[in-house]
Protein backbone atom coordinates (compact mmCIF):
# COMPACT_ATOMS: atom_id res chain seq x y z
CA UNK A 1 0.00 0.00 0.00
CA UNK A 2 1.21 3.35 -0.81
CA UNK A 3 1.63 5.65 1.23
CA UNK A 4 -0.88 7.62 0.24
CA UNK A 5 -3.46 4.56 0.21
CA UNK A 6 -2.40 4.56 3.74
CA UNK A 7 -3.26 7.74 4.52
CA UNK A 8 -6.71 7.63 2.82
CA UNK A 9 -7.23 4.70 4.78
CA UNK A 10 -6.90 6.51 8.10
CA UNK A 11 -8.74 9.54 7.20
CA UNK A 12 -11.53 7.07 6.86
CA UNK A 13 -11.17 5.00 9.98
CA UNK A 14 -11.46 8.67 11.33
CA UNK A 15 -14.67 9.99 9.28
CA UNK A 16 -15.85 6.61 10.32
CA UNK A 17 -15.50 7.23 13.90
CA UNK A 18 -17.09 10.85 13.87
CA UNK A 19 -20.40 9.34 11.68
CA UNK A 20 -21.21 6.96 15.29
CA UNK A 21 -22.76 9.67 17.47
CA UNK A 22 -26.20 9.99 17.85
CA UNK A 23 -28.72 12.06 17.71
CA UNK A 24 -30.27 13.05 21.66
CA UNK A 25 -33.84 13.23 21.67
CA UNK A 26 -35.44 15.17 24.43
CA UNK A 27 -37.40 14.07 27.70
CA UNK A 28 -41.22 14.30 27.28
CA UNK A 29 -42.36 14.88 30.64
CA UNK A 30 -44.53 17.89 30.89
CA UNK A 31 -47.93 16.78 29.75
CA UNK A 32 -51.49 16.51 31.20
CA UNK A 33 -54.08 13.81 32.01
CA UNK A 34 -55.79 12.95 28.25
CA UNK A 35 -57.31 9.28 29.19
CA UNK A 36 -61.37 9.89 29.91
CA UNK A 37 -62.52 8.59 33.19
CA UNK A 38 -65.73 6.60 33.51
CA UNK A 39 -67.12 4.49 36.19
CA UNK A 40 -65.18 1.37 36.30
CA UNK A 41 -67.31 -1.95 35.03
CA UNK A 42 -67.37 -4.44 36.84
CA UNK A 43 -65.87 -2.77 40.27
CA UNK A 44 -65.75 0.61 42.49
CA UNK A 45 -63.85 3.37 41.19
CA UNK A 46 -62.90 4.68 37.78
CA UNK A 47 -61.65 3.09 34.42
CA UNK A 48 -59.00 6.16 32.75
CA UNK A 49 -59.77 4.89 28.96
CA UNK A 50 -57.53 5.64 26.48
CA UNK A 51 -58.28 5.52 22.66
CA UNK A 52 -56.39 6.63 19.35
CA UNK A 53 -56.82 6.07 15.76
CA UNK A 54 -55.07 2.79 14.50
CA UNK A 55 -52.34 3.16 11.30
CA UNK A 56 -55.22 0.96 9.59
CA UNK A 57 -57.66 4.13 10.06
CA UNK A 58 -55.80 6.66 8.71
CA UNK A 59 -56.86 9.02 7.20
CA UNK A 60 -59.58 9.36 9.53
CA UNK A 61 -62.56 10.18 7.73
CA UNK A 62 -63.99 14.14 8.77
CA UNK A 63 -67.43 15.00 7.29
CA UNK A 64 -68.13 19.18 8.02
CA UNK A 65 -71.63 20.60 7.82
CA UNK A 66 -71.24 23.61 5.42
CA UNK A 67 -72.25 26.31 7.54
CA UNK A 68 -70.71 28.72 9.37
CA UNK A 69 -67.17 28.30 7.12
CA UNK A 70 -66.28 25.56 8.97
CA UNK A 71 -64.97 23.24 6.46
CA UNK A 72 -62.27 25.39 6.79
CA UNK A 73 -61.61 25.93 10.45
CA UNK A 74 -61.75 21.95 10.32
CA UNK A 75 -59.63 21.44 7.50
CA UNK A 76 -57.33 23.88 9.84
CA UNK A 77 -57.65 22.16 12.61
CA UNK A 78 -56.58 18.94 11.01
CA UNK A 79 -53.46 20.24 9.56
CA UNK A 80 -53.02 21.78 13.12
CA UNK A 81 -52.77 18.15 14.53
CA UNK A 82 -51.01 16.84 11.81
CA UNK A 83 -48.35 19.37 12.59
CA UNK A 84 -48.15 18.01 16.21
CA UNK A 85 -46.66 14.44 15.12
CA UNK A 86 -43.16 13.28 13.73
CA UNK A 87 -43.89 10.33 12.51
CA UNK A 88 -47.04 10.84 10.92
CA UNK A 89 -49.13 9.07 14.09
CA UNK A 90 -52.31 11.04 12.95
CA UNK A 91 -54.15 11.97 9.41
CA UNK A 92 -57.24 12.89 8.87
CA UNK A 93 -59.55 13.84 5.93
CA UNK A 94 -62.51 15.82 4.46
CA UNK A 95 -65.06 13.54 3.37
CA UNK A 96 -68.36 14.67 1.56
CA UNK A 97 -70.43 11.68 2.37
CA UNK A 98 -71.64 11.29 5.86
CA UNK A 99 -72.50 7.70 5.61
CA UNK A 100 -68.74 7.13 5.86
CA UNK A 101 -67.41 9.27 8.13
CA UNK A 102 -65.52 8.71 11.50
CA UNK A 103 -66.34 12.04 13.03
CA UNK A 104 -69.02 13.89 12.11
CA UNK A 105 -68.74 17.88 12.50
CA UNK A 106 -71.89 19.70 12.63
CA UNK A 107 -73.24 23.16 13.20
CA UNK A 108 -75.18 24.30 16.24
CA UNK A 109 -75.44 23.52 20.11
CA UNK A 110 -75.86 19.80 20.83
CA UNK A 111 -78.55 17.88 20.87
CA UNK A 112 -80.00 16.06 24.07
CA UNK A 113 -77.16 14.05 25.98
CA UNK A 114 -78.26 10.95 24.20
CA UNK A 115 -74.35 9.30 24.24
CA UNK A 116 -72.54 7.96 27.06
CA UNK A 117 -69.94 11.19 27.28
CA UNK A 118 -69.60 14.80 26.17
CA UNK A 119 -66.77 16.89 26.22
CA UNK A 120 -68.34 20.54 26.79
CA UNK A 121 -65.68 23.12 25.20
CA UNK A 122 -64.88 26.51 24.17
CA UNK A 123 -67.45 27.98 26.65
CA UNK A 124 -66.47 31.59 25.31
CA UNK A 125 -69.54 33.85 24.49
CA UNK A 126 -68.75 33.69 20.98
CA UNK A 127 -68.60 30.45 20.29
CA UNK A 128 -68.82 27.03 21.88
CA UNK A 129 -68.02 23.40 21.33
CA UNK A 130 -68.90 19.75 22.38
CA UNK A 131 -67.46 16.61 21.35
CA UNK A 132 -69.94 13.09 21.86
CA UNK A 133 -68.62 10.05 22.65
CA UNK A 134 -70.39 6.81 22.71
CA UNK A 135 -68.35 4.53 24.82
CA UNK A 136 -69.25 1.12 25.84
CA UNK A 137 -66.96 0.58 29.01
CA UNK A 138 -67.84 -3.02 29.27
CA UNK A 139 -66.69 -4.08 25.59
CA UNK A 140 -63.97 -1.34 25.36
CA UNK A 141 -65.68 -0.12 22.52
CA UNK A 142 -65.81 3.31 21.17
CA UNK A 143 -68.49 3.36 18.52
CA UNK A 144 -68.47 5.63 15.72
CA UNK A 145 -69.15 8.10 14.44
CA UNK A 146 -67.60 10.45 17.26
CA UNK A 147 -69.91 13.97 16.91
CA UNK A 148 -68.71 17.36 17.51
CA UNK A 149 -70.76 20.49 17.66
CA UNK A 150 -69.35 23.94 16.83
CA UNK A 151 -71.82 26.51 17.76
CA UNK A 152 -71.35 30.05 16.49
CA UNK A 153 -73.75 31.79 19.54
CA UNK A 154 -73.02 35.42 17.80
CA UNK A 155 -73.75 36.44 13.88
CA UNK A 156 -71.39 35.87 11.13
CA UNK A 157 -69.63 39.41 11.19
CA UNK A 158 -69.45 40.00 15.06
CA UNK A 159 -65.94 40.59 15.85
CA UNK A 160 -63.91 37.72 17.01
CA UNK A 161 -66.62 34.80 16.14
CA UNK A 162 -63.79 33.97 13.24
CA UNK A 163 -60.95 33.38 15.81
CA UNK A 164 -63.37 31.74 18.12
CA UNK A 165 -64.70 29.19 15.61
CA UNK A 166 -60.68 28.51 14.69
CA UNK A 167 -59.37 27.61 17.97
CA UNK A 168 -62.68 25.77 18.69
CA UNK A 169 -62.17 23.69 15.48
CA UNK A 170 -58.57 22.35 17.02
CA UNK A 171 -59.80 21.98 20.28
CA UNK A 172 -62.67 20.02 19.29
CA UNK A 173 -60.34 17.73 16.78
CA UNK A 174 -58.22 17.29 19.63
CA UNK A 175 -60.69 15.68 20.99
CA UNK A 176 -61.63 13.88 18.21
CA UNK A 177 -57.88 12.46 17.81
CA UNK A 178 -57.80 10.65 21.40
CA UNK A 179 -57.34 13.74 23.94
CA UNK A 180 -60.39 13.30 25.72
CA UNK A 181 -59.48 15.28 28.77
CA UNK A 182 -58.70 18.67 28.76
CA UNK A 183 -55.32 20.41 30.11
CA UNK A 184 -55.58 22.50 33.12
CA UNK A 185 -53.76 25.23 31.46
CA UNK A 186 -54.96 28.00 29.51
CA UNK A 187 -51.50 28.60 27.50
CA UNK A 188 -52.99 24.94 25.77
CA UNK A 189 -55.51 24.87 23.01
CA UNK A 190 -56.97 21.61 25.11
CA UNK A 191 -57.48 23.67 28.46
CA UNK A 192 -61.90 23.73 28.87
CA UNK A 193 -61.90 27.18 27.80
CA UNK A 194 -59.45 27.79 25.14
CA UNK A 195 -57.76 31.11 24.71
CA UNK A 196 -54.38 29.88 22.49
CA UNK A 197 -55.08 29.95 19.15
CA UNK A 198 -52.86 27.21 18.31
CA UNK A 199 -51.66 24.04 20.05
CA UNK A 200 -48.65 24.42 22.75
CA UNK A 201 -45.77 22.21 23.17
CA UNK A 202 -47.62 20.47 25.84
CA UNK A 203 -50.29 20.15 23.77
CA UNK A 204 -47.99 18.17 21.32
CA UNK A 205 -46.27 16.07 23.70
CA UNK A 206 -49.77 14.88 25.28
CA UNK A 207 -50.86 14.01 21.62
CA UNK A 208 -47.81 12.46 21.13
CA UNK A 209 -48.00 10.53 24.57
CA UNK A 210 -51.64 9.45 23.61
CA UNK A 211 -50.60 8.15 19.98
CA UNK A 212 -47.52 5.66 21.65
CA UNK A 213 -49.73 4.37 24.76
CA UNK A 214 -51.37 1.19 24.02
CA UNK A 215 -54.78 2.36 23.32
CA UNK A 216 -57.71 0.57 26.24
CA UNK A 217 -61.01 1.56 23.38
CA UNK A 218 -61.15 -0.19 20.20
CA UNK A 219 -62.69 1.97 17.29
CA UNK A 220 -65.99 0.52 15.89
CA UNK A 221 -67.74 1.61 12.88
CA UNK A 222 -71.48 0.60 13.09
CA UNK B 1 -9.71 22.74 -2.64
CA UNK B 2 -12.16 25.64 -3.99
CA UNK B 3 -9.68 26.94 -6.87
CA UNK B 4 -9.51 23.89 -9.13
CA UNK B 5 -13.61 23.97 -8.53
CA UNK B 6 -14.00 28.09 -9.63
CA UNK B 7 -10.94 27.34 -12.40
CA UNK B 8 -13.16 24.02 -13.35
CA UNK B 9 -16.31 26.40 -13.97
CA UNK B 10 -14.19 28.51 -15.78
CA UNK B 11 -13.61 25.91 -18.07
CA UNK B 12 -11.97 26.90 -21.34
CA UNK B 13 -8.66 26.68 -22.98
CA UNK B 14 -5.72 24.35 -21.86
CA UNK B 15 -7.32 23.35 -18.71
CA UNK B 16 -10.56 22.23 -20.12
CA UNK B 17 -8.76 19.76 -22.65
CA UNK B 18 -7.25 18.36 -19.33
CA UNK B 19 -10.20 18.10 -17.88
CA UNK B 20 -11.92 14.56 -16.99
CA UNK B 21 -15.40 14.33 -16.90
CA UNK B 22 -17.79 11.52 -15.70
CA UNK B 23 -21.36 11.10 -15.14
CA UNK B 24 -22.63 7.77 -13.25
CA UNK B 25 -26.06 6.05 -12.07
CA UNK B 26 -26.38 4.03 -9.27
CA UNK B 27 -27.63 3.22 -5.75
CA UNK B 28 -27.26 5.07 -2.15
CA UNK B 29 -27.48 3.44 1.30
CA UNK B 30 -28.05 5.70 3.91
CA UNK B 31 -27.46 4.74 7.70
CA UNK B 32 -30.62 5.74 10.32
CA UNK B 33 -31.25 10.15 10.48
CA UNK B 34 -33.54 9.80 13.69
CA UNK B 35 -33.47 7.80 16.95
CA UNK B 36 -36.01 8.71 19.34
CA UNK B 37 -37.97 7.24 21.86
CA UNK B 38 -41.61 7.70 22.85
CA UNK B 39 -42.80 4.44 24.69
CA UNK B 40 -39.94 2.24 22.33
CA UNK B 41 -37.53 3.35 20.27
CA UNK B 42 -38.61 4.60 16.83
CA UNK B 43 -35.93 4.71 13.77
CA UNK B 44 -36.48 7.22 10.76
CA UNK B 45 -34.49 5.44 7.98
CA UNK B 46 -34.32 5.73 4.03
CA UNK B 47 -34.78 3.25 1.67
CA UNK B 48 -31.90 2.51 -0.38
CA UNK B 49 -32.06 5.37 -3.23
CA UNK B 50 -31.57 5.26 -7.12
CA UNK B 51 -28.87 7.92 -7.68
CA UNK B 52 -26.71 9.72 -10.21
CA UNK B 53 -23.33 11.37 -9.92
CA UNK B 54 -21.79 14.30 -12.28
CA UNK B 55 -18.15 15.24 -11.78
CA UNK B 56 -14.93 16.55 -13.42
CA UNK B 57 -11.40 16.71 -12.17
CA UNK B 58 -8.45 18.21 -13.56
CA UNK B 59 -4.73 17.59 -12.92
CA UNK B 60 -2.57 19.15 -10.46
CA UNK B 61 0.48 17.44 -10.29
CA UNK B 62 1.64 14.08 -11.60
CA UNK B 63 -1.11 11.43 -10.88
CA UNK B 64 -3.33 13.52 -8.76
CA UNK B 65 -6.33 15.81 -9.56
CA UNK B 66 -8.88 17.94 -8.00
CA UNK B 67 -12.30 18.05 -8.97
CA UNK B 68 -15.91 18.55 -7.93
CA UNK B 69 -18.58 15.85 -7.79
CA UNK B 70 -22.26 16.16 -7.77
CA UNK B 71 -24.46 13.62 -6.47
CA UNK B 72 -29.00 13.57 -6.59
CA UNK B 73 -30.64 10.98 -4.74
CA UNK B 74 -34.80 10.21 -4.24
CA UNK B 75 -36.01 7.62 -2.45
CA UNK B 76 -39.02 6.56 0.16
CA UNK B 77 -38.24 7.25 4.07
CA UNK B 78 -39.70 5.49 7.02
CA UNK B 79 -39.96 5.72 10.58
CA UNK B 80 -39.91 1.85 12.54
CA UNK B 81 -40.81 1.35 15.76
CA UNK B 82 -41.92 -2.35 17.27
CA UNK B 83 -41.34 -3.73 13.96
CA UNK B 84 -43.76 -1.70 12.47
CA UNK B 85 -43.16 0.85 9.67
CA UNK B 86 -44.92 4.00 8.93
CA UNK B 87 -44.48 5.50 5.50
CA UNK B 88 -43.18 9.18 5.77
CA UNK B 89 -42.73 9.84 1.88
CA UNK B 90 -40.11 10.78 -0.07
CA UNK B 91 -36.67 13.07 0.05
CA UNK B 92 -34.03 14.00 -1.97
CA UNK B 93 -30.64 14.91 -1.26
CA UNK B 94 -28.26 16.67 -3.34
CA UNK B 95 -24.40 16.84 -2.67
CA UNK B 96 -21.89 18.68 -4.09
CA UNK B 97 -17.59 17.87 -2.80
CA UNK B 98 -15.43 19.24 -3.44
CA UNK B 99 -11.93 17.59 -3.45
CA UNK B 100 -8.84 15.62 -4.48
CA UNK B 101 -7.69 12.15 -5.77
CA UNK B 102 -4.97 10.07 -6.86
CA UNK B 103 -3.38 6.78 -7.74
CA UNK B 104 -4.01 3.79 -5.29
CA UNK B 105 -3.29 0.67 -7.82
CA UNK B 106 -3.04 0.31 -11.80
CA UNK B 107 -6.87 1.20 -12.45
CA UNK B 108 -8.31 2.07 -9.26
CA UNK B 109 -7.82 5.68 -7.86
CA UNK B 110 -8.78 7.32 -4.48
CA UNK B 111 -11.07 10.11 -3.99
CA UNK B 112 -11.29 12.41 -1.06
CA UNK B 113 -13.89 15.27 -0.53
CA UNK B 114 -15.98 17.80 1.64
CA UNK B 115 -18.54 19.51 1.08
CA UNK B 116 -22.54 20.25 1.62
CA UNK B 117 -25.80 17.88 1.51
CA UNK B 118 -29.17 19.39 1.02
CA UNK B 119 -32.44 17.80 1.81
CA UNK B 120 -35.82 18.39 0.00
CA UNK B 121 -38.46 16.34 1.37
CA UNK B 122 -41.61 15.88 -0.80
CA UNK B 123 -43.90 17.69 1.80
CA UNK B 124 -42.82 19.61 4.70
CA UNK B 125 -44.62 17.51 7.52
CA UNK B 126 -42.99 15.57 10.43
CA UNK B 127 -39.55 16.23 10.87
CA UNK B 128 -39.34 18.16 7.81
CA UNK B 129 -42.08 20.74 8.96
CA UNK B 130 -40.11 23.69 8.92
CA UNK B 131 -37.74 22.27 5.76
CA UNK B 132 -35.34 20.41 4.51
CA UNK B 133 -31.57 21.16 6.22
CA UNK B 134 -27.95 21.76 4.86
CA UNK B 135 -25.32 20.00 6.65
CA UNK B 136 -21.59 19.56 6.12
CA UNK B 137 -20.45 16.50 4.32
CA UNK B 138 -17.17 14.69 4.20
CA UNK B 139 -16.29 11.82 2.05
CA UNK B 140 -14.36 9.67 0.74
CA UNK B 141 -13.81 6.57 -2.15
CA UNK B 142 -12.35 4.99 -4.50
CA UNK B 143 -13.12 4.81 -8.83
CA UNK B 144 -12.06 1.96 -11.17
CA UNK B 145 -12.01 2.57 -14.57
CA UNK B 146 -11.56 0.66 -18.33
CA UNK B 147 -11.42 2.12 -21.72
CA UNK B 148 -14.02 1.09 -23.55
CA UNK B 149 -14.32 3.74 -26.69
CA UNK B 150 -11.17 5.91 -28.11
CA UNK B 151 -12.06 8.26 -25.38
CA UNK B 152 -14.80 7.33 -23.11
CA UNK B 153 -14.05 5.03 -19.94
CA UNK B 154 -16.32 2.55 -18.09
CA UNK B 155 -16.34 4.12 -14.77
CA UNK B 156 -17.50 1.78 -11.33
CA UNK B 157 -17.10 4.29 -8.28
CA UNK B 158 -18.06 3.38 -4.29
CA UNK B 159 -18.54 6.10 -2.36
CA UNK B 160 -18.84 6.58 1.75
CA UNK B 161 -20.15 9.97 3.40
CA UNK B 162 -20.81 10.94 6.30
CA UNK B 163 -22.71 14.24 7.87
CA UNK B 164 -24.66 14.77 11.30
CA UNK B 165 -28.07 15.00 10.58
CA UNK B 166 -30.65 17.36 12.12
CA UNK B 167 -33.75 19.35 11.27
CA UNK B 168 -35.15 22.87 12.42
CA UNK B 169 -38.06 20.95 13.82
CA UNK B 170 -35.90 18.18 15.61
CA UNK B 171 -34.08 21.11 17.50
CA UNK B 172 -37.58 23.17 17.83
CA UNK B 173 -38.92 19.78 19.51
CA UNK B 174 -35.77 20.05 22.03
CA UNK B 175 -33.52 17.09 20.42
CA UNK B 176 -29.99 17.97 21.13
CA UNK B 177 -26.80 17.10 19.06
CA UNK B 178 -27.19 15.53 15.40
CA UNK B 179 -27.45 11.82 14.11
CA UNK B 180 -24.01 10.73 12.45
CA UNK B 181 -25.37 9.33 9.35
CA UNK B 182 -23.27 7.33 7.01
CA UNK B 183 -23.86 6.85 3.09
CA UNK B 184 -23.06 4.65 0.75
CA UNK B 185 -23.03 4.49 -2.67
CA UNK B 186 -22.07 2.37 -5.79
CA UNK B 187 -22.04 3.26 -8.94
CA UNK B 188 -21.42 3.09 -12.98
CA UNK B 189 -21.12 5.31 -15.64
CA UNK B 190 -18.73 6.88 -17.91
CA UNK B 191 -16.00 8.73 -18.26
CA UNK B 192 -14.83 10.90 -20.58
CA UNK B 193 -10.59 9.35 -20.48
CA UNK B 194 -7.37 11.95 -20.93
CA UNK B 195 -5.52 9.45 -23.29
Amino acid sequence: MTAPSRRLAFGLAALTALACGDIAAPVRGDLYEWRLEAPSIPGPGLDTLSFHWDKSDLPVRVWVEDTDNLPDHMARAIDVWEAAFLYREFEATLVSDSATADVIVVGGAPGPKLRMKRLHSALAPECAGATDLDVDVSSSELRLPIRVFIDPRSLPDDPGIETCLALTSIHEMGHALGIFAHSPDPEDIMFADPEVELTSARDRRTAEAAYHTPPTLEAVRP
Amino acid sequence: MLIPALLLAAGPGALHAQTDYYARVGAVWAGTLVRDVLGTEISVRQAIAPMVAIGASMPISPGYGAGVEATLASGGFDAEQDGSETDLGTIRSGSVLVGLDGPIWKSVRWRVGMGGLFYWPSEESGIFLQGGPIRFLAGAGADWRRPVMSSWDLMVSARYDFHRFTTDELERRGFSQAQGVSRISLSVGLARGIR
